[in-house]
This record gives C-alpha cells, sequence and structure tokens, in this order.
C-alpha cells in the first residue's frame, strides 16, 4: 500500500469547496422545495407514512446484513468486494432450491398428505437459511482464492478490475444456469407472502407482513451473533488485528491469509442469510437480484462509514427507509426510488466521505 | 506417490467443478455442434459409430479434450519426476472428471426418466440437451461410459504431458529454433528501410486503400459489425484515456455514450421535439454536452480515486439509464419507448445512408481520435496523466495541476463517448433507455483492458477481440459476457499489462513486481489460481 498523505491542501481548495457549498445549496433547496410542494398537496395519512417506514426498515435490515459484508472485506483488504451482491443472489438461489425441493417431498398431515414445507415449518426455513449460507460462504471463500488472493499486493486498480469481473462471471453464470425468468419462493403456508397482522390506525390500517417480522427479527439476531463474533472471540481479535496493519499481525502469530479467508466465509454467510430473507420477504429471485441490493449495501456501509460494523447496520435501516419514504416525501415518481440511493451516496462520499459513525477516513481509502 | 496422488485429486477435483459447470449451463452441446461444423458433419442426427450419433461424437469429442486437459494438468509439475507417478496422477484425475460427470448424467437421466422438468430449474437442460448428454442409451450405461471414456482421455492426457510437453527433446527444440529464429526475425523487423518516412507513408497509404476498399466488398452484416467494431474503438479510446492515462477508474462511462446518442436524437428526429437539426449541426453538439457532462461529474468526484470513484461513476451511469427509462422524462426523451427516426448525415445534397457510407464516416471518426489521442499522450498533458496516475502527491510536487489535469481527462474522454454515441444513434437511427446499460460500461472497460491499458494498438485489438469476434462465432453469444467476465480476472491474474501494453505500462507493472515481490505478502501477483 503506498501511503498517501492526507491533506485537502493538495487540490486548490477554494475551487472545491466552492463547488461544494453550491451543490450543498442546490440539493437542499431541491428537498425544501420538494417537501413544501408536497407538504401542502399531500394526500398520504399518517398510516400511509407509518407503513412505508415499516417497508423501509424490512428492506432495511437486509441491507444491513450486506452492508456488513462489504464492510468486513474493505476493513481488512481496503478493497470494495464488487461480487458480494452476486454471493447473495447465490445464497438466494440456495435457498430457493431447498423450498422447492421440500415442497415436492409430501407427508402425511391432519387430512391427507401435505407437502413437508408446511408440514415441519421450522425444520424448512432452518435447512433453507443453512444451504444458503453455506453456498453463499463457499462461493465468498472461492472468491477469495481464486480472483482476490493471487493480486494481494498489486496495484489497487488490478484487484478492482478483477473483483468486477467475478461479479460479471457469477451475474452470468448464474444466468446461464437458472435462466432468466423470475422465480417466486415457494414459501411456507404459515409465511406466506402479504399476510400478516393489520393494526387500525386513524382512518386506515398499518399492515405489518409476517415475513417482515420473522426478516428483521431474524437480522437482528444474526447482527448480534456477529458483533459478538468481532468482539468476543479468537478470531474477531485476529481479525481486528490484520484490519488494524497486516505485517505486525502476522508477526504476533495470526495466520493472515487465513484470517481473510475466514471473514469472506462469513461476510458470504451473512449475504447468503440476506438472500434467502430477500426470497422469503419479496419473493422474486433472478440473476440480477444481486445487483441493485448490492449497490445499495454498499451505500449504507458508506453511510455508515465504511469499516464500522454498528455502522453499516445503522446505515443499512437508515438507507431502507430513506428509499421506502423518500419519494413520497419528495413527491416524485416511485420509478425513481434507486436513484435516491445513488444520490445519498455521491452525496455522502462529497460531504462526509467518514460517513455517521465511520474513524476519520484517510484519503488512502478514498 | 502420496504427492502424485495429491496432485491429482486436486486437478481432479477443480477439472471436475469446471465440466459440471460447462455441462450445467450447456457449454457441452454448443461446443459440440461448433465441433460438428469444423468437421463439416452435415447430418448431426445420423448415427454412425458405436450407435452413436454426430452430434453425440462431437459432443463426446469436446469433453474428451477436458479429459485429455485433466490429465494432462494431473500429470504437470510433478516434484519426484517419474513415468509411473506422472500416469498414475493423471489418470487419478481423469478419473475423478468421469466419476463425476458419470453421477451427473446418472441424476439427470433418472430426473428425466421421472418425468422431472429439469429446465424449469436449470434453463440450459432442456430435453434436447439431455437426452443428447444421455448418449441414448441406458442412464447406468451412459454413466459407465463416462467413467471410462475420462479416464482413457485422463491417460491420454498424461502421456501427452510426460512424453510430449515435458520431454527433453522438445525443449530442445525450442532452444534451437529460438536461436535461430530470434536473430532472423529482429534482423527482419529491424531492417532500415521499415524505418524510413518513405516506408512509413507507403504502410500509411496501404491502409488507407484497404480502409478505403473493403467496406465495398464487406457485406450488409459485415458492414454493420464494422461500424460496431469502430464505435467500440471510438470509446474504448475514451476510457483508455481516463482510465489508462489519467488512472481514474470510471464504471459509468455509458453516461457519456447515452448523452452523445439522446442530443443526437432529439436534435435531428421528428419527435418528440420535432426539431430537425441536421446531422452535421447535432454531431458537435452531442460532442460539447458530454464533454461538459463529463467535467460536472468530473468535479464532484474529484477528492475520490480507485474504488469510491468506481461506485459513483456507476451510480451515475445508473441515475442517467433509471432517469431515461421512467416515465418523468417520456415527454422530454421519449421514456422507455425511445426515440425513433433519428436522421442522417447529408452529405453534397445526398443523404448518406448505406452502411458502406456509415463505415466510411466512423472511420474517419476513429482516426480523428487516434489522431487527438496520440498526440495528446505525446503532449505535455499526456505525461502529466501518467504522472498523475502514478503518484499524485509527487506529480502535484512536480507542478502538476491535477485539478485541471482530471477534468480534462473527463472531458475528452466524455468527447469521444459523445462522438462514439451520436454515431451510434444516427446510424440506427434509434436510441432508447437499453442502449445505454451498464453492459456498454462493462464492454469497453474490458476492451481497454484486455487490449492494454494506455495503449491504442491495444484498445483497437481489445475491441476486434471482444466485439467482433462474437459476431464470427454467433453459436457462443449467450457465453460471450461470462467469458468476458472470467478473461477480467484471468488478464488482471495473468497479464494485468494487457495484450498489447504500451512500453511504459509494461515496465511500470513488471516493475512494480520486483519491487513488492521481496518484502510484500507471500502470493505475489502472478501465481496461478487453484
Amino acid at each position: 500500500m503506498d501511503p498517501i498523505p492526507s491533506s485537502r491542501a493538495r487540490l486548490p481548495v477554494n475551487a472545491y469547496r466552492i463547488a461544494q457549498v453550491a451543490l450543498a445549496i442546490l440539493v437542499a433547496g431541491f428537498i425544501l422545495w420538494r417537501f413544501t410542494t408536497v407538504l401542502r398537496t399531500t394526500v398520504f395519512g399518517p398510516d400511509t407514512w407509518i407503513r412505508f417506514a415499516i417497508a423501509g426498515l424490512i428492506l432495511g435490515s437486509v441491507y444491513a446484513l450486506i452492508a456488513i459484508g462489504y464492510t468486513l472485506v474493505y476493513g481488512i483488504l481496503f478493497m470494495i468486494n464488487f461480487a458480494h451482491g452476486d454471493v447473495m443472489m447465490i445464497g438466494a438461489f440456495g435457498g430457493y432450491f431447498v423450498f422447492e425441493a421440500l415442497r415436492a417431498v409430501k407427508v402425511a398431515g391432519a387430512d391427507g398428505p401435505i407437502s413437508f414445507l408446511d408440514a415441519h415449518v421450522a425444520i424448512s426455513v432452518l435447512l433453507a437459511f443453512a444451504v444458503g449460507m453455506t453456498v453463499a460462504s463457499l462461493s465468498g471463500f472461492f472468491l477469495e482464492r481464486i480472483a482476490y488472493r493471487p493480486l494481494r499486493g498489486a496495484p489497487r486498480l488490478v484487484p478492482l478490475i478483477s473483483a468486477i469481473g467475478a461479479s460479471i462471471f457469477l451475474e452470468n453464470a448464474g444466468q446461464l444456469l437458472f435462466g432468466t425468468q423470475r422465480r417466486d419462493y415457494a414459501n411456507p403456508a404459515v409465511l406466506t407472502r402479504g399476510a400478516g397482522w393489520t393494526i387500525p390506525l386513524g382512518d386506515g390500517t398499518i399492515a405489518v407482513p409476517y415475513t417482515g417480522v420473522f426478516t428483521v427479527v431474524l437480522s437482528v439476531i444474526i447482527m448480534i451473533g456477529l458483533y459478538t463474533l468481532v468482539r468476543r472471540t479468537r478470531l474477531g481479535r485476529a481479525m481486528r488485528a490484520v484490519a488494524e496493519n497486516k505485517p505486525v499481525a502476522a508477526q504476533m502469530g495470526i495466520d493472515v491469509d487465513a484470517v481473510i479467508s475466514r471473514t469472506f466465509i462469513i461476510s458470504g454467510a451473512l449475504a447468503g442469510a440476506a438472500g434467502v430473507m430477500w426470497g422469503i420477504h419479496l419473493g422474486l429471485v433472478y440473476y440480477f437480484v444481486g445487483f441493485l441490493p448490492g449497490i445499495k449495501a454498499f451505500t449504507a456501509a458508506v453511510l455508515g462509514g465504511i469499516g464500522s460494523i454498528p455502522g453499516a447496520m445503522l446505515g443499512g435501516l437508515f438507507l431502507g427507509v430513506v428509499e421506502s419514504i423518500g419519494p413520497a416525501i419528495l413527491g416524485i415518481d416511485f420509478q425513481l426510488k434507486d436513484v435516491i440511493a445513488f444520490s445519498i451516496l455521491v452525496l455522502v462520499l462529497i460531504f462526509r466521505p467518514s460517513g455517521i459513525l465511520g474513524e476519520v477516513l484517510t484519503e488512502e481509502k478514498v | 506417490m502420496a504427492a502424485h496422488l495429491r496432485s491429482g485429486l486436486r486437478t481432479g477435483i477443480v477439472l471436475s467443478i469446471v465440466t459440471v459447470f460447462l455441462v450445467l449451463i450447456g457449454f457441452n452441446v454448443i461446443a459440440g455442434g461448433l465441433i460438428g461444423d469444423l468437421l463439416g458433419h452435415k447430418d448431426p442426427a445420423s448415427i454412425e459409430l458405436f450407435g452413436l450419433t454426430w452430434a453425440a461424437l462431437d459432443m463426446l469429442i469436446f469433453l474428451g479434450l477436458l479429459g485429455v486437459w485433466a490429465g494432462a494438468a494431473g500429470a504437470r509439475h510433478q516434484s519426484p519426476d517419474s513415468w509411473p507417478g506422472a500416469l498414475l496422477s493423471g489418470t487419478l484425475s481423469g478419473l475423478l472428471v468421469g466419476l463425476m460427470t458419470a453421477g451427473l448424467a446418472y441424476l439427470l437421466g433418472s430426473l428425466a426418466a421421472a418425468k422431472v422438468e429439469v429446465s424449469r430449474y436449470l434453463a440450459a437442460l432442456i430435453p434436447d440437451s439431455l437426452r443428447l448428454f444421455g448418449l441414448g442409451m441406458p442412464v447406468l450405461q451412459a454413466a459407465l461410459t463416462y467413467a471410462w471414456f475420462f479416464t482413457a482421455c485422463g491417460l491420454a492426457g498424461a502421456l501427452l504431458a510426460r512424453g510430449v510437453v515435458r520431454a527433453e527433446w522438445r525443449r530442445r527444440l525450442w532452444t534451437r529454433l529460438g536461436a535461430r529464429l530470434g536473430p532472423a526475425w529482429a534482423r527482419l523487423t529491424h531492417q532500415p528501410v521499415f524505418h524510413t518516412p518513405a516506408a512509413r507513408i507507403v504502410i500509411y497509404i496501404l491502409v488507407g486503400v484497404a480502409l478505403l476498399a473493403l467496406p465495398l466488398r464487406l457485406g450488409q452484416f459485415w458492414n454493420y459489425t464494422a461500424g460496431t467494431v469502430g464505435i467500440y474503438v471510438l470509446l474504448g479510446l475514451g476510457l483508455n484515456i481516463v482510465v489508462g492515462l489519467a488512472g481514474l477508474l470510471d464504471l459509468g462511462y455509458v453516461a457519456f455514450f447515452a448523452i452523445g446518442a439522446y442530443t443526437m436524437a432529439l436534435l435531428t428526429a421528428p419527435t418528440p421535439h420535432h426539431l430537425m437539426w441536421s446531422f452535421w449541426a447535432a454531431l458537435p453538439m452531442g460532442v460539447i454536452l458530454a464533454a461538459l457532462a463529463g467535467i460536472l461529474l468530473g468535479i464532484p468526484v474529484l477528492r475520490m480515486r480507485g474504488d469510491y470513484l468506481a461506485i459513483v461513476t456507476l451510480g451515475f451511469g445508473e441515475i442517467i439509464r433509471v432517469l431515461s427509462k421512467s416515465d418523468a422524462l417520456t415527454k422530454f426523451s421519449g421514456g422507455p419507448r425511445g426515440v425513433p427516426a433519428i436522421g442522417g448525415p447529408t452529405f453534397f445534397g445526398g443523404r448518406l445512408s448505406t452502411d458502406v457510407g456509415y463505415v466510411y464516416l466512423i472511420v474517419l471518426g476513429v482516426l480523428l481520435v487516434i489522431f487527438v489521442t496520440d498526440r495528446l499522450q505525446k503532449s505535455r498533458v499526456g505525461r502529466a496523466w501518467v504522472a498523475m496516475r502514478e503518484d499524485e502527491t509527487v506529480a502535484q510536487a512536480m507542478g502538476i495541476s491535477t485539478l485541471r489535469h482530471k477534468l480534462l481527462a473527463f472531458a475528452i474522454g466524455a468527447a469521444f463517448a459523445g462522438l462514439g454515441g451520436a454515431l451510434f444513434a444516427a446510424r440506427n437511427q434509434f436510441t432508447g433507455p437499453e442502449d445505454h446499460n451498464l453492459m456498454v460500461s462493462i464492454n469497453v472497460l474490458c476492451l481497454v483492458i484486455v487490449g492494454g491499458m494506455g495503449s491504442i494498438p491495444g484498445v483497437i485489438a481489445g475491441a476486434f477481440v471482444l466485439k467482433g469476434l462474437p459476431e464470427v462465432l454467433r453459436q457462443l453469444q449467450d457465453y460471450r459476457i461470462l467469458a468476458f467476465g472470467a478473461l477480467l480476472v484471468v488478464m488482471m491474474i495473468a497479464r494485468p499489462e494487457g495484450l498489447i501494453p504500451s512500453a511504459r505500462r509494461r515496465l511500470e507493472i513488471h516493475g512494480e513486481q520486483e519491487e513488492t515481490a521481496p518484502g510484500g505478502s507471500p502470493s505475489a501477483p502472478g501465481g496461478g489460481a487453484s
């Protein structure tokens, strides 16, 4: 890693500052303008807003899981694992095939034979997550072994291009293997998409889908587990040491290569879990399913401060909510919700590259 | 013995994963078809040998090649170098591939026999492919056939590797040939005649005549392909400035292509604005607007580098695509249905609309861009870019304004893309959001990297390989992008400087390796992937 001294003075500060301030005024002006327009003409009651927020939280908890994978890898290798979203896609397909297979297996039920999926929901879901996380972490492991490890120590652009290549490869392998059609996850009947509690509020109701609650609860459990792993275990300590300083960690007797491998396995497992959740909650799974969540989760990781695990969690939730509420608040087309996420990414990188919780990001990383 | 077993085992596992993957994506069928074409098999369904059809035999040839590869790879690099050891590990490797393939054949055959619709889950395995893969035999017999077939191929591969590739006589032959041919080649190419101005003019004239005459001889399809390749050369040369010279990884390059195309479209087409400008007025507008967009994007991302820049530009490209696709801008830019009936160039009063005419136009554009790039590269600006790419701090200490040069790189790169986009839209007489998806950026990035960053001949060669070759091998169309992805990874590991690197780049990459290898990580770049 060639050390690049951090200093803003290297660029003509004035030109940059002026551009920054002008942009800030523009963005703030746009948001204010849209917001006041919407407030004057709004058609949404409080129940709608809460519904948006709930949808955002659910999506955000999936983003958070993926974002943690970016943060872990970035913290250690200073590289964006471009193929991370596609690892999620692989996990989603793993879960899909488990559900399909279990649906085909019939067992004796109270009235006639029913599918294994409906008869043993807990086992089925557990199995789907186990398989999805396993295939995803395997692909994460091989990804690092084949595409990244031979390039350690090469100029920075080189592993990044390799990562882009790996991402393209995985996406198209997915397309060639599973075809282009979007597939519906065959959920167990208990977790039917769309079913849920309805809570009356004002003159409307708020629907809380079962799959959404399931997603949020499970991702919180996984995140707590991961946090414990990084903070309390030997492996976690080794990971933090390697992130801090590789040569010194190696001198302390840490097998750096093994730690990096395990980091990829862990982040792959998280992405796999996120993929299965995506499938259970949103249903649609296809070869390109990892692309947008991947980029958005990266945005979330940057938003929270890349390298920081709580930051990634917070960033994910925040992004999910903003993306869900944003189009309504700004009164723009819902088709444009992806534009909001990308704009947030650009704005964060311009105004606060260290993110919400991030350590001070040296220019080496930016 | 244990080392040989291990080597065979490892190669066998890797190659069997590759083989299973290729079968699952249906590549064996396509490759078999290609081999059949090559061998001139007119009637693939006729039964020829051992009750097998030509189609099955052609597919077996392809799979056999994989088996030979497995055997050869297993037999290579043996530490205790011995004939029996090499044969053992090669055969073991082939056997493993055979067992995996046999298992797959058994599984798929049984599924098909149980009337499971396999292609619902694995898209490539349509019933025809399954029947071919089943060799028209009972399931168990097909599996056993695969097992012994691959084992035999592995043995053959091991024999080949040990007997020919690693043999002493071959090495001696190579050194002797090299000793003879090397100096002869050098003498031939270093003839002073080739380096006189007159010779260069002759070469230019020859190339010029070829460029003028060739489009007349090619048919419509090949002229269209040539035009596409030419436009990708334009895009590649533009991205080459941004990525190759200035070292700024731009993944949203398609945005500028789109801006050029939409400018041409909106200014010349009857819908949605009915401006009806002439082509020649709209062309510079497209270039200028794209360059402006380049500067506008450049300002906020000035301080970013590497991965962050890549993601932000990727986001920018996606924003442009989402916007052009959304209903919000339908009135302005045609929305998802795009802009039809884009005007073409007029030439001395006549409308230039033949494919030949467009090829000439594109070639003209390419020549212009090559000239500009070449002059820029050799100028003070070009040297400043390279200095900036290598080390921004040092470049600044040398008095280079990184601000100005980064913006200049973005602007010029974007201008070339704008030119490419405008020509593309005019030629197709249509442009829409799907012309400007992420794959364009990826394709252009691939061709710059495969050809060689910072090298003009490299970019041209890259465009021909990546855009021209797939048109020649149309059967492989579906696998093209998969191959691009793999190619990017392989290139980064094996030859990061590209196929035809610029002299400077080659020096940089290999210089860096020598520096980092001793003190750096144990796995230096260039180590093989396992």
